[in-house]
């Protein structure tokens, strides 16, 4: 490839490029949508749907709270662990926006049996690698090992579990980390922001999901050593939190560690609910965003979506697909394929911070384009109103159902796949610490079965309306 | 690809490792329960515990034939969910083409997705799609690759798809025209990104008029193109010797061999195997591109280097491993997590045919960039006059042969281990014996490699940033170079 940069992406941190898992490959974007002309017949006779595949699943709380999930997976000799934590930047005080994303970063500034720098470096000597990332409703903390590795790293995730050990030190190189970071996602990138930060911003209505999450740069130097006490002291508590372990390990012995060095930490007063509703939109919302890095035009779109594990949740991320998903899907052939606005359309549901699955409040479908001057905003509006009213009117039929369902079978699939399981301990962990049900993971598929043509129809109905949309354009101010 | 992480990196990883390394016994201490949030630290500490033997990790199996046009074929069984990745690898892209054809092997490449002699460019994505599959074709410096993947039931025909686009494309005039405004989008967009801006300078100066030296291409070489251009490159630089064929994940092997056997059985055997070798050249030069009132500096120094057919390449690796190339490396430690200059640094090295060469990249505060210059080279000096200790050596030997079973666990991780042997024209042992190698590696030979691969002084230096506040800090960093720092 040429070296282009990943519109919206994050900047690689560079030795996992080249792991990338595989994904040079395969975009995160599952496949996706509809056929718009009879398609022609495959060559040959599909086969049965592919061998069954069943994830295993033990789930367990202990006395504090910590609820536990074990998946194993004897694929590689390689250990995944996961801690998530029930707070994400929905959920930070009003007046240090960006504090949850800060936050995680003090997590790796030390605790009682680990200074600074050495948990990062206990992870990498033992031949692993790690991260954190923050997100709407969780912050999560997660390893992958060499699977006889796997004790020395339920130790060190339990260790900064317990407390944190920081200093005003830590705290102030990290505010300067946080704002480079803000500053090379963001500041100094054409379409910086643009639309995962500006459009939670303008479509919703409460503070808690319209809020700058990365964090204006004054509120990040506000932050001191108290509010992190204050922060860990919510929400940082094993009754508030969720331990995933997937790969090569056996239960029994797993399940002792997890006893060993998790069990005595205290729980806590469990925290405050935020209130998250958003009202019903009623009129459509358009903006303008001027960005003095960019060259070209773009817009993006957003629906609020139903309620999370609704029917009408899983026929949206049906539309999804058959929408906008994939080569295939009625946008991409409508917008690229036929009209040459773009090389490409896209978005998803929580995209580019997430996916369909781990979430838990207000969320939107969302989809962006960048093209040329020669193209006016309105003409892709009303290509996005065909789409979907054709959908509405000629409906959809059990074909176009089955497609769907084979582009999210399949994603699933690499969801669950991947040498550092990292997605199938997303999975669990968010299912654990959402619905108290990590087993779901096996019977989700069913849930999109149940989908029907009518169903479909309520959902564009309520759903894909222009009052419940937001569009945010940019308009650029450098030179070509 | 990725999602955006806001998060401590910017991106996901993992890893493994072979060797148990020695360590302290540990201290058999309870843990006392302690009061959440601890301010101070607890004295004694404790030691982690050390956990078990290593298990063993062998490479996966392969099966691998050559068809009559020499064509080769890889498949890998591999996983337990029921996908199937494939990759056409094919060696003609940037390197090949002509200075009268800049970008001919992209446009091809976008060409080859607008459909074959009997399906649309629309039937295509509907019955790959189908599928529950993804396909997507990209031209690079050295190769034109497919990347491919579906649900396992439907790996032969997938396999026949992929030959039949490569074998009978349709390359469509009508398509021209909108292909090469997206190219036009395209480069105008990398463009405007202070990283492409930097990497484009720093290839410039080494590569020079080499191809991989080249600027994106400007309006007028894509507009300048021509569908006999594209038939041409074409026809002279794909065929049976220079295309490999891999499959990783779980499939039946009878039929898919069938399948990838009679659909690439009419390709031509076409050109052999040739890629102008690159001479990169360093000269020191310092070179800055003004972006007004940038809030940071984007840094990119480097210099040639080796490929991976150099007997040199692994301790270059690990070197850089302890250098800059990990999250616990010198360089990251100093100017992320000592001096807050810097929120992604990261050095690498990037391999081309029989040339290579390594560069540390940062996004640094601007008022920073002299001192993070600065920082960089004086670790490199350290490390070239003082070698590691065993112990943080021995942990970067972990990393490296973690991150190696990681590579190798994923269907699409393996088959870009065999097309870098296919390419670098490796032998097998290159990966077989990859994580003794790396073990082997003596603290003593990492200041030599330093010594011999790394030097500060010729480093050619690229900054873009706010020209007003860079210059006088790179006019004093070059007052000082040539004396020790």
């Amino acid at each position: 490839m040429r070296q282009l940069p990943e519109l919206r992406h994050s900047l690689l941190w560079g030795p996992a490029v080249a792991l990338a898992l595989g994904a040079c490959s395969q975009q995160a974007t599952s496949v996706v949508t509809a056929p718009a002309s009879p398609a022609a017949p495959m060559a040959a006779t599909p086969a049965p749907a592919g061998p069954a595949f069943e994830i295993p699943v033990e789930y367990y709380t202990l006395p504090n709270g910590l609820r536990v999930v074990l998946s194993p997976d004897h694929t590689a000799p390689t250990a995944t662990v996961a801690a998530y934590y029930a707070v994400g930047f929905r959920t930070e005080p009003r007046n240090r926006t960006g504090f949850a994303h800060l936050f995680e970063h003090l997590m790796f500034q030390g605790s009682q049996n680990l200074g600074k720098a050495e948990f990062i470096q206990l992870i990498q000597k033992n031949g692993g690698a790690l991260n954190g990332s923050t997100r709407f409703d969780f912050t999560n903390y997660f390893e992958v090992v060499p699977s006889n590795k796997l004790e020395t790293i339920l130790w060190a995730e339990a260790d900064r579990m317990r407390g944190l050990a920081i200093n005003q030190g830590n705290l102030t190189n990290q505010q300067g980390v946080v704002k480079s970071e803000v500053r090379v996602n963001v500041l100094n990138q054409p379409y910086g922001g643009f639309p995962w930060l500006d459009m939670p911003q303008k479509a919703n209505k409460n503070w808690n999901n319209a809020h700058n999450f990365y964090g204006d740069l004054k509120d990040l130097d506000a932050a001191n050593l108290a509010d992190t006490k204050a922060f860990f002291k919510t929400y940082y508590a094993p009754n508030n939190a969720v331990l995933a372990v997937v790969g090569d390990f056996e239960p029994a012995e797993a399940k002792a560690w997890v006893e060993k060095y998790y069990g005595n930490i205290p729980s806590a007063t469990p925290p405050p609910k935020p209130d998250l509703t958003e009202p019903r939109q009623e009129q459509e919302q358009r903006f303008s965003k001027d960005d003095k890095l960019a060259s070209k035009p773009a817009l993006a779109f957003a629906y609020h979506m139903p309620e999370r594990n609704t029917p009408e949740y899983y026929a949206l991320i049906m539309l999804d697909q058959i929408l906008l998903q994939g080569n295939d899907s009625r946008l991409y052939q409508a917008l690229v394929q036929k009209r040459g606005y773009s090389d490409g359309v896209s978005g998803g549901i929580n995209s580019d911070l997430g996916n369909q699955f781990n979430y838990n409040g207000p969320m939107l479908w969302m989809g962006s384009i960048i093209y040329d001057p020669s193209v006016q905003a309105d003409s892709v509006v009303s290509v996005l109103d065909q789409e979907i009213s054709r959908l509405a009117k000629t409906g959809i039929d059990q074909a176009t159902l089955d497609l769907a369902m084979v582009k999210i079978r399949s994603a699933f699939y690499d969801q669950l796949s991947g040498s550092d399981n990292f997605g199938r301990a997303d999975l669990l962990a968010a299912f654990a610490l959402f619905d108290n049900d990590p087993a779901r993971i096996n019977r989700i598929e069913d849930e999109f079965r149940k989908v029907t043509p009518e169903l479909m129809q309520k959902t564009i109905r309520e759903y894909l309306r222009p009052g419940n949309r937001t569009i945010i354009t940019v308009n650029p101010l450098a030179k070509s | 690809m990725n999602k955006l992480i806001i998060g401590l990196l910017g991106a996901a990883l993992v890893a493994t490792t072979v060797d148990a390394q020695a360590q302290k016994p540990k201290a058999k201490s309870k843990i006392p329960a302690r009061p959440a949030a601890a301010a101070t630290p607890a004295a004694p500490k404790e030691s982690p515990p050390e956990g078990s033997a290593p298990r063993d990790f062998a490479l996966p199996a392969k099966e691998e034939f050559t068809l009559d046009n020499s064509l080769k074929a890889r498949l890998v069984p591999y996983g337990q969910v029921p996908k199937v990745t494939m990759m056409v690898a094919i060696q003609a892209g940037n390197v090949h083409e002509a200075a009268n054809e800049v970008a001919v092997a992209d446009l091809l490449a976008k060409l080859l997705q607008e459909g074959t002699a009997s399906r649309s460019a629309t039937q295509l994505a509907e019955q790959v799609a189908r599928m529950g599959g993804t396909l997507s074709i990209s031209a690079g410096l050295d190769q034109t690759t497919l990347w491919a993947s579906c649900l396992s039931e439907y790996a032969p025909q997938l396999a026949a798809l992929m030959a039949d686009v490569v074998l009978h494309p349709a390359l469509p005039a009508s398509e021209l025209p909108r292909l090469k405004t997206d190219l036009k989008r395209q480069m105008n967009l990398a463009r405007s990104y202070p990283g492409t801006q930097a990497r484009q300078k720093y290839s410039a100066a080494i590569y020079g008029s080499h191809p991989y030296g080249r600027p994106l291409p400007t309006d007028a070489q894509l507009d300048a193109l021509t569908l006999e251009q594209v038939q041409s490159f074409y026809k002279n630089q794909f065929g049976g010797q220079r295309t490999s064929v891999y499959v990783a994940g779980r499939f039946d092997a009878p039929a898919l061999r069938q399948a990838i056997g009679s659909a690439w059985k009419d390709f031509p055997q076409g050109p052999a195997p040739r890629i102008e070798i690159a001479k990169p050249l360093t000269k020191g030069d310092v070179l800055t591109l003004d972006r007004p009132s940038a809030p940071q500096s984007t840094i990119v120094v480097g210099l040639p280097a080796v490929d991976p057919s150099n007997p040199d390449f692994i301790r270059l690796r690990v070197m850089n491993s302890l250098l800059g190339g990990s999250f616990g490396s010198r360089i990251t430690r100093n100017i992320r997590e000592d001096k807050g200059y810097t929120y992604s640094p990261y050095s690498y090295v990037e391999t081309h045919y029989r040339t290579g060469n390594w560069t540390e990249n940062a996004d640094v505060t601007t008022a920073d960039t002299y001192n993070s210059l600065r920082e960089i080279m004086s670790e490199v000096e350290r490390l070239q006059k003082t070698p590691p200790t065993a112990e943080e050596l021995q942990g970067i030997q972990n990393y490296e042969g973690g991150m190696f079973v990681l590579r190798n666990s994923t269907p699409g991780g393996i088959i870009g281990q065999l097309n870098t042997l296919d390419l670098h024209g490796l032998p097998e042992t290159y990966l077989t014996e990859q994580v003794r190698n790396i073990n082997a590696v003596t603290p003593q030979q990492v200041s030599e490699t330093a010594r011999k691969y790394m030097r500060p002084e010729a480093m050619t230096i690229v900054v873009v940033g706010d020209k007003k506040q860079i210059d006088p800090q790179l006019k004093k960093f070059q007052a000082e170079r040539k004396k020790p720092l």
